[in-house]
């Protein structure tokens, strides 16, 4: 395998800017003013994952670790660099968005699916296995507003685990509120087919990270830190310093 | 390149449903709105109308049902699809597709329903002996402007709506001067001849004339009316998919 093959997410001096709107801007005010105050979210940011990598991203809060999140996505665009990725990106963080809740179960499942980037025939073909993953299939027929919020994420997890990825986004550790399934979705994260695959996740807890992981990003004010092995004195250095009254082996 | 296409379609045509589907859901009367509308519409302003008309326009009830059928296709996509970024922001978050699938879903779902309308505004129209097979490369010039037209307004305002949500006002409220800025209830052979460079302006109004032409056989546009007409729809559109295209990439800082 050449070295283009090999690599699954490549960025490239990523930089993010927001523009802070303490109030929605209008469009004479636009012109009046001029610019609006801004804020960079994420600077510099150089970053290679090879494909069946696993990487814990930690770091305080409002560092920019889900806006790195989201721009490996494709949900929004540097504002300066590139983001090149291989595979098909799948991203857990809003795992009940998009649901119409006026539709049936079956409905949104394909229309999910499709946005998620499953073919038509490949939802019909995984319907029965969606709904079973889910454990909904009392309710496949009734509308989305009469699920509980716990249904809504089962439903989620199902159709994104079925859209078969390449390269899994996942915001903080996951819960459903519902233990047994919670127990589900972790061994399928950790079943020998989603090891092989490309894995980012935001963690807030150093243990899970330690868990999950061989490779660790600590973000600090929209900038990459640390970017190396667990094992590494200087992320240990963090983790003691910042993560003080947890026990670190 | 193929594959990307094809569900490009696939999508579409999946938010096409839903938006028919979420639509209709706990109506009794379902599909039939679609037709009741337009006709309550005729019904009064032809009413009133024909009270101020000094030449009255030849099959004047078919001449306003066309004009609001054809106008509340433009009206109501106009209305729906420029908030639908905002609306549908959790879409957004979730996951990276071609964002004018959320706009176009609207459009296209708006369409099928004025196509069905317009199917059944046929069956009385082939009673009244204007049609000829003549009138199809107008009628298909007509829907073909119509749709282009809409589709590049609409992804403007989309666009723009995500940072500036006046754009929404700004829209209800020129509609509903654009309503009568366009040769719906009058026709312009009522106009004065020296202020019809005014409706050059108004693409709207050759697509009109094209539908009225082709069905009812009124005057067709004339050659300065289109060719102006066609030069405005082309560069709204045209811009329209610039600054969707160009915006599209950040919606999500700012819903």
């Amino acid at each position: 395998m050449n070295r283009q093959q090999s690599i699954a997410i490549q960025l490239t001096n990523v930089n993010k800017k927001y523009e802070i709107h303490h109030e929605k801007p209008t469009l004479v005010e636009k012109f009046v003013k001029g610019r609006n105050e801004t804020f960079w979210a994420l600077r510099d940011i150089n970053l290679t994952v090879k494909k069946g990598e696993r990487v814990g991203v930690i770091g305080p809060n409002g560092s920019g670790k889900t806006t790195l999140l989201k721009i490996i996505a494709g949900i929004t665009s540097p504002t300066i660099g590139a983001v090149h990725s291989n595979g098909k990106v799948v991203s857990l963080i809003d795992l009940e968005a998009g649901f119409h809740p006026d539709l049936t179960g079956i409905q949104n499942i394909f229309l999910s699916g499709l946005l998620l980037g499953i073919k038509r025939d490949s939802i019909i073909k995984n319907l029965h296995s969606i709904i079973d993953y889910a454990d909904i299939k009392q309710f496949i027929d009734v509308p989305v507003f009469t699920y509980s919020s716990g249904m809504k994420l089962r439903l989620g997890f199902s159709i994104a685990v079925h859209s078969h990825p390449d390269i899994l986004l996942l915001d903080e550790g996951l819960s459903f509120g519902d233990e047994n399934f919670t127990i589900k979705a972790r061994q399928t994260l950790g079943s020998s087919e989603y090891r092989k695959k490309t894995t980012m996740m935001v963690y807030h807890e150093p243990k899970q990270l330690r868990e999950q992981c061989s490779r660790a990003i600590i973000i600090k004010k929209g900038a990459i830190v640390f970017d190396g092995e667990l094992k590494n004195g200087t992320y240990k250095k963090y983790i003691k310093t910042t993560h003080a009254n947890q026990t670190f082996k | 390149m193929k594959e990307s296409i094809t569900h490009f379609w696939e999508l579409l045509w999946g938010m096409t449903e839903k938006e028919l589907r979420a639509r209709y859901k706990y109506t009794v009367f379902g599909f039939l709105w679609l037709i009741a509308n337009p006709i309550l519409q005729m019904l009064i302003i032809g009413f009133v109308f024909t009270f101020f008309m000094k030449e009255p326009v030849e099959h004047y009830y078919y001449f306003l049902f066309i004009g609001l059928l054809v106008w509340n296709f433009f009206s109501l996509s106009l209305t729906k699809a420029t908030p639908c970024i905002v609306f549908e922001r959790s879409l957004i978050k979730k996951a990276y597709f071609p964002r004018a699938i959320i706009p176009l879903s609207i459009i296209l779902s708006n369409f099928i329903h004025f196509a069905l309308a317009f199917l059944l505004f046929f069956v009385p129209i082939l009673f009244l002996g204007t049609l000829s097979w003549g009138t199809i490369p107008y009628l298909i010039g007509a829907t073909g402007f119509l749709l282009l037209f809409t589709t590049g307004l609409s992804l403007f305002t989309c666009a723009l709506n995500v940072r500036f949500r006046d754009v929404n006002f700004f829209v209800q409220a020129i509609l509903l001067l654009w309503f009568y800025a366009s040769p719906i209830v009058y026709s312009l052979s009522q106009m004065p001849r020296d202020l019809l460079w005014l409706w050059r302006f108004n693409p709207i109004t050759s697509i009109l004339q094209l539908f009225q032409h082709a069905l009812l056989g009124a005057p067709a546009p004339g050659p300065a009316m289109l060719a102006s007409n066609i030069t405005v729809m082309c560069i709204i559109t045209t811009l329209g998919i610039l600054v969707f295209r160009d915006e599209s990439r950040t919606f999500d800082d700012w819903v």
